[in-house]
């Protein structure tokens, strides 16, 4: 290989585990309400799509920067979440399973449906200056937006593990999943926690919608997309381990990336269904870890 | 704690009768008559109708929810289309193929696809399934989106069809008889299924796989035939419903809405009843035309609140309310 075919290795990879990051971020949420509910949540690119808006109207309205709008969009997200859980989701009772996902389903119809009927069906974007700038690193050309998105990621991940891991409240999300019933006789309002944790996940959707908003367009319906995305990340890394969507993130990313580079850029979002397709048909329990490590 | 605590209870099916049938058969007969004016809306409705009802039979009797129907309705469209329009095939095929046999071949495709298919996952449980549906029917749309034999992103136009006894295919009232047909055929195959050995495998697999299996049940087997049975079912739809279309393509009749819409019809209904789908599939699209002006292409947002209202408050659909309320036509336990 001569040096310039190795440098677009390199920038394919770069930008794969970039985009990887976000996607991890996606997948963390999602796995995260997986690993304490056993809930598919099937709402959850829609969940991204309004962080997505939410980024848009303010800068529309107040030309607020998108990354200051996290500031907004993670606690309206946690918000939203814990809401929708208590109140819609709780009413569920024990018909989990296929109830909740179609629940989630029909929450993500509602999502979609009004985003259509508030923001109408055509793409929009916001334009910051900042959108298309690169910087040079040993010969690879990484984009600023991305970079950000991926440091964000980061951020998102270790905060997460710090409150699961060295936290009261953390201690108590632990307990819920492992043993909903033995949790609530230590004294811990199961309850009160899942709703907390669909806060977190729905939080966890929306800031990768703002951190996508300065790269992308959206529209009402992106939604679709991501969930997909999210349901490959976690299938890829196990359904309910948190360190396996991180990896399986990160490896839909470069799968994505590669396969668009080398093979066929039109079936960018293909190699990534039937890397999943072959993990649920041949590993379900996901690449990463024989035994399912659940949050 | 037991599986069956966490599991919604369909209770056996009930509503079996043939009266139901036939009365929403003879309302279905005499739209024509009183709605000339609307036959478009008539067709597509009948044709969703069929094909909630085929979905049923997966979705319902067996249990196994799909969101992937939409390959299967596609298998059926593109079939019927690229062999009646063979330019686009001039390796395999010299002379255009009736639509007829054009669509018993799709419905041999979609057979072969829902065996394949369903003998790798059905070793699955639970959601596991469903998620392997989206996949399969998203690569089915980025091929027919990227391959040039199936017109790729613009889809496929059928300039002209042979005429089946002298009638013209085209023909609004002829389109509404096939589709008639159709939901007469899923109707009878479906209370046919409810008296037969099948019928009841189904019904136990779905209820407790593990004591169907102790009883000598097969259920991969049992799951894999309702598959095939309904793929078969959701590819004539398919083949229907490019009729009705004349052109279509893969971003309308490939797109995971879709595939939600018919499953969700059916379970709005009443997936553990007989006419359930079809009288979710009626209500809904009346619905979604009396909303038309109001909320546009926003049209699935009543989807999502019924869904969420039936899964909540219904888990056995708006049949299973009826039965619940006491309006108990012919219950057969």
């Amino acid at each position: 290989m001569d040096s310039a075919s190795v440098t677009a290795f390199f920038q394919t990879l770069v930008q794969g585990l970039l985009t990887g990051g976000l996607y991890a971020l996606i997948g963390t949420g999602l796995s995260l309400i997986f690993g304490v509910m056993k809930v598919i949540n099937f709402a959850h690119g829609d969940f991204l799509a309004i962080g997505m808006f939410i980024t848009l109207a303010l800068f529309k309205a107040f030309h607020i920067d998108p990354y200051l709008s996290l500031l907004v969009v993670a606690p309206a997200g946690f918000a939203l979440g814990f809401v929708i859980q208590r109140f819609v989701l709780a009413r569920l009772g024990d018909r989990l399973g296929e109830g909740s996902m179609l629940a989630t389903l029909g929450l993500g119809l509602i999502v979609s449906n009004t985003l259509l009927l508030t923001f109408g069906a055509q793409p929009q974007s916001i334009n910051v200056p900042y959108a298309t700038s690169t910087f040079q690193f040993a010969g690879v050309q990484v984009s600023v937006s991305l970079l950000v998105a991926g440091l964000g990621t980061l951020v998102a991940i270790v905060g997460l593990n710090l409150l699961l891991y060295r936290t009261e409240l953390g201690r108590a999300i632990r307990a819920t999943a492992q043993n909903p019933l033995g949790a609530e006789l230590q004294g811990v309002k199961t309850t009160q926690i899942q709703a907390i944790v669909f806060g977190l996940g729905v939080a966890f959707a929306a800031i990768a919608g703002v951190l996508l908003m300065p790269l992308l367009y959206t529209f009402p319906t992106v939604g679709e997309n991501y969930t997909t995305k999210a349901f490959i990340v976690t299938v890829l890394g196990g359904l309910g381990n948190l360190p396996g969507a991180v990896a399986g993130g990160l490896v839909l990313g470069v799968i994505e990336s590669l396969g668009a580079f080398y093979i066929s850029n039109n079936y960018r979002d293909a190699y990534g269904l039937i890397a999943f397709l072959l993990v649920l048909l041949l590993r379900p329990e996901g690449l990463f870890g024989k035994t399912v490590k659940r949050v | 704690m037991t599986a069956a605590a966490t599991l919604p209870r369909p209770r056996a099916l009930t509503f079996g009768n043939l009266w139901l049938s036939g009365a929403l058969l003879v309302v279905i007969a005499l739209y024509p008559f009183v709605f000339g004016k609307a036959m478009n809306f008539g067709v597509s409705t009948l044709i969703f109708a069929g094909l909630a009802m085929s979905w049923n039979i997966l979705g319902g009797w067996a249990g196994q929810t799909s969101l992937g129907h939409a390959a299967l309705l596609g298998i059926g469209a593109y079939t019927m289309t690229l062999l009646a329009t063979p330019e686009r095939l001039p390796a395999f095929l010299p002379a255009p193929l009736a639509p007829w046999w054009g669509a018993l071949v799709g419905m041999i495709l979609a057979v072969l696809l829902a065996a394949i298919w369903g003998g790798l996952t059905f070793r699955l449980r639970g959601s596991y399934f469903t998620l392997s549906t989206i996949a399969v029917a998203l690569v089915l749309r980025l091929v027919a989106i990227n391959s040039e034999w199936t017109g790729s992103s613009e889809g496929l136009f059928m300039p002209e069809l042979p005429t089946l006894f002298g009638l013209d295919l085209f023909d609004r009232k002829v389109e509404y008889g096939l589709a008639f047909a159709f939901v007469l055929l899923t109707l009878i195959i479906t209370h046919l299924i409810r008296r037969s050995r099948l019928g009841y495998g189904l019904q136990a697999v779905r209820e407790d796989e593990d004591g169907a299996r102790a009883l000598g049940i097969d259920p991969t087997r049992m799951k894999l035939i309702a598959f095939m049975i309904s793929a078969a079912l959701t590819a004539l739809g398919g083949s229907i419903y490019a009729v009705y279309l004349q052109a279509f393509e893969p971003h309308t009749l490939l797109e995971l809405p879709i595939s939600v819409q018919i499953a969700l019809m059916a379970i709005i209904g009443g997936r553990t009843s007989i006419q359930g789908p079809l009288i979710g599939a009626l209500l809904l699209s009346i619905f979604g035309e009396l909303f038309r002006t109001v909320f546009s292409s926003a049209n699935l947002l009543i989807y999502g609140v019924l869904i969420l209202a039936v899964t909540i408050y219904a888990p056995n659909g708006l049949m299973g309310l009826f039965r619940r309320g006491g309006l108990k036509l012919g219950v057969n336990r």
